[in-house]
């Protein structure tokens, strides 16, 4: 292997400023030019070190992680410009060879979690060849459909009926629309709605599905002894945590028309009358409440933080400290050792959050922390976190709750 | 007022013996307090399962003995339009055996009973011929209904729990037993799924902040007044609770 000799007379040359009649030949040797009889460009270490520093005044640093080529670099003042954010795409299906209907329960009209689920299996039972849509069935109206992956919308004002009203109503929507498969959460009403619909049509339904695919579905029976394998029926009702939400690209959520006499809301005779008792947050169980209100070792003023639960309609929780200390009874304990949460926010103050803690509420949706300590545990879980002494907070949130007259 | 209490053919978790669930031994307890003639009823192979409902406050039962592969829902048909009970109570779903939770509806159905769901209490309505029923709902709401007679009810978790087994009273109960030929009913319809053994799949693991659309957000101290607007404006943008006037 040989390299080609490297000529100094010219590379002198290639450096000579032509300078018409100057008494020396004047040399600029930062220059770079093709010379190198290799081809290669010649390294020029001043230029790297200048491209390299990050700091434009006092001690100079340097970053040297930069590994690229530096040819063509300017020092600075060279803004790095981004590609602008692509547009959303959006799943459309204009036609849709078949429907699947999921029953969305969405109490206060939000999507909870088991509602994103059932939209998720749903999808899983189109397929991804966008020949079928996804069409989500409420009782009131929601926001978000369409990122939670319904191709289709139909909303049906219902709240006020009677369960076996809003059977008969479903039963004309089926009719109707003969989708290939409908749907229900294995909780709650919707569970008491998908029984009311399987018996009425005469119609078989999986109940509890454990697994749920374009080609089997599979639920327990026998006391979880035995296991029915088959191809997924037209009803169905899916288990809590037995499907993942969808993921995908946002859906188009477009109305579905249907007629009001298709489908027309009748009242149950045999019911004389219907009062709705909200349940009161104070006397409910941790496992049962929605919004936990939880004192940690950040509280001192326990009176104050009760009142402060019961201003904001939250059902009172505790650490364990606490609890050990006696502050607060042992019923209240959030955590491993105490109750696991269902709820849907959990506002933690002054709690640091040990792991056995934070197990208790790992399926909270909304964490708020007011904590002292940014470095906190319970800073990181959180989706608001408040560096701040939560017996200052407690007096400034009661206070405010009482201007706005709640 | 009469009132039949539904008992199904469940098995114990991990003994696989005949055994009452608590839903059903709470409905027979909430029967029990209910007051007038309280009825067991149970279509099956064997009468353990009632002799242990009779353990916690029915006095009576009857037992309709079918063969175990046949389905119970045309004998209690028959049973209940013969007997015409004003309250008929079951459980959620059976638990060791088909498990579906359709019997109740398919009951209510046949005999064109109105049927409510996870019922948490029952007691005497203000009107004659009628009964008051509180329902559980989510998030700890309730809904009291005062229904027409005769109505079905199933039974909540929530609902007060069992009255403690007496075995005297068990001992004491009767149960009027009652053969059903298999030939003068049609069987159980064959399944179009394959039964197989059972194999234990996990949940989902629950995320945190799964859903939550926003990021996150830390203040670093701010004043106490300015994190309370925060807290509030999180907790209603969230739609956890809704606090003006």
């Amino acid at each position: 292997m040989s390299r080609p000799r490297i000529d100094p007379r010219a590379a002198r040359a290639s450096h000579l400023v032509s300078t018409a009649g100057a008494l020396r030949p004047r040399l600029d040797l930062g220059r770079t030019g093709p010379v190198s009889p290799t081809g290669r460009p010649r390294r020029d270490p001043r230029r790297e070190m200048a491209v390299s520093r990050v700091s434009s005044d006092g001690r100079p640093r340097f970053d040297r992680s930069h590994q690229g080529s530096f040819e063509g670099l300017a020092p600075s003042n060279k803004t790095v410009v981004s590609p602008a954010p692509a547009a959303p795409k959006l799943r459309i299906v204009a036609e849709p060879a078949f429907l699947v209907f999921a029953i969305m329960e969405a109490p206060g009209g939000r999507l909870t979690r088991f509602d994103r689920q059932l939209l998720g299996a749903a999808h899983r039972l189109v397929g991804s060849s966008g020949e079928g849509a996804v069409a989500a069935i409420a009782f009131s109206p929601i926001a978000d459909l369409g990122t939670a992956g319904a191709d289709r919308s139909l909303i049906v004002e219902a709240d006020g009926a009677s369960a076996s009203g809003r059977a008969r109503l479903l039963r004309g929507l089926v009719e109707s629309f003969a989708p290939r498969h409908v749907l229900f959460a294995e909780e709650g009403e919707s569970a008491d709605l998908a029984r009311r619909l399987s018996v009425s049509m005469g119609e078989p339904i999986l109940t509890d599905v454990e697994h749920l695919g374009p080609r089997q579905a599979i639920r327990a029976t026998k006391g979880r002894m035995a296991e029915e394998v088959g191809e997924p029926p037209r009803l169905m009702t899916l288990g809590e945590d037995r499907a993942a939400p969808y993921g995908g690209e946002t859906c188009g959520a477009r109305t579905l028309a249907f007629s009001e006499e298709a489908a027309p809301i009748e009242s149950d005779d045999a019911i004389l009358s219907d009062e709705f008792i909200p349940g009161d947050p104070a006397r409910l169980t941790l496992s049962e409440t929605d919004f936990v209100v939880s004192a940690g070792n950040g509280v001192t003023d326990f009176d104050h933080f009760r009142k402060l639960a019961a201003a904001l309609k939250g059902t009172p929780g505790a650490s364990r400290v606490v609890c050990d200390a006696g502050l607060m009874p042992r019923e209240a304990q959030v955590g491993a050792s105490g109750t696991v949460l269902a709820g849907d926010c959990y506002l933690a103050l002054g709690i640091a959050g040990a792991p056995q803690h934070l197990q208790g509420i790992a399926a909270c949706e909304h964490v708020i922390a007011v904590n002292t300590d940014l470095h906190a545990a319970m800073i990181e879980r959180a989706g608001l976190s408040i560096i701040q002494d939560a017996q200052l907070v407690m007096p400034a949130l009661l206070k405010l709750l009482e201007e706005r007259g709640s | 007022m009469k009132t039949v209490v539904l008992v199904s053919g469940a098995r114990h978790p991990v003994s696989r013996r005949p055994a009452l669930t608590r839903l059903e031994a709470q409905a027979a307890s909430l029967a029990a307090k209910l007051g007038g003639t309280v009825r067991g009823l149970h279509a099956g192979p064997s009468d353990d399962q009632l002799r242990e409902a009779l353990g916690h406050g029915l006095g009576e039962a009857d037992w309709l003995e079918i063969e175990d592969r046949v389905d119970p829902v045309p004998a209690l048909i028959d049973h209940l339009k013969a007997a015409a009970p004003d309250i008929v109570i079951a459980g959620r779903r059976g638990e060791g055996t088909g498990d579906t939770g359709l019997v109740p509806y398919a009951l209510a159905e046949a005999l064109d009973m109105p049927i409510i769901a996870d019922v948490v209490g029952v007691s005497p309505g203000a009107g004659s011929g009628t009964v008051s029923i509180e329902q559980a709902l989510k998030k700890g709401a309730r809904r009291r209904l005062v229904v027409q007679l005769p109505v079905l009810v199933t039974i909540h978790p929530l609902a007060p729990p069992p009255s403690p087994f007496a075995f005297a009273a068990a001992r004491r109960g009767t149960i009027r037993h009652e053969r059903i030929e298999a030939t003068g009913l049609p069987t159980a319809k064959p399944s179009p799924f394959v039964e197989r053994p059972y194999r234990a799949r996990p949940k989902m693991m629950r995320q945190a902040g799964a859903g939550q659309a926003g990021e996150k957000a830390v203040l670093v101290g701010p004043t106490p007044e300015e994190a309370a607007e925060r807290i509030l404006a999180f907790l209603e943008d969230n739609g956890i609770r809704r606090y003006s006037a």
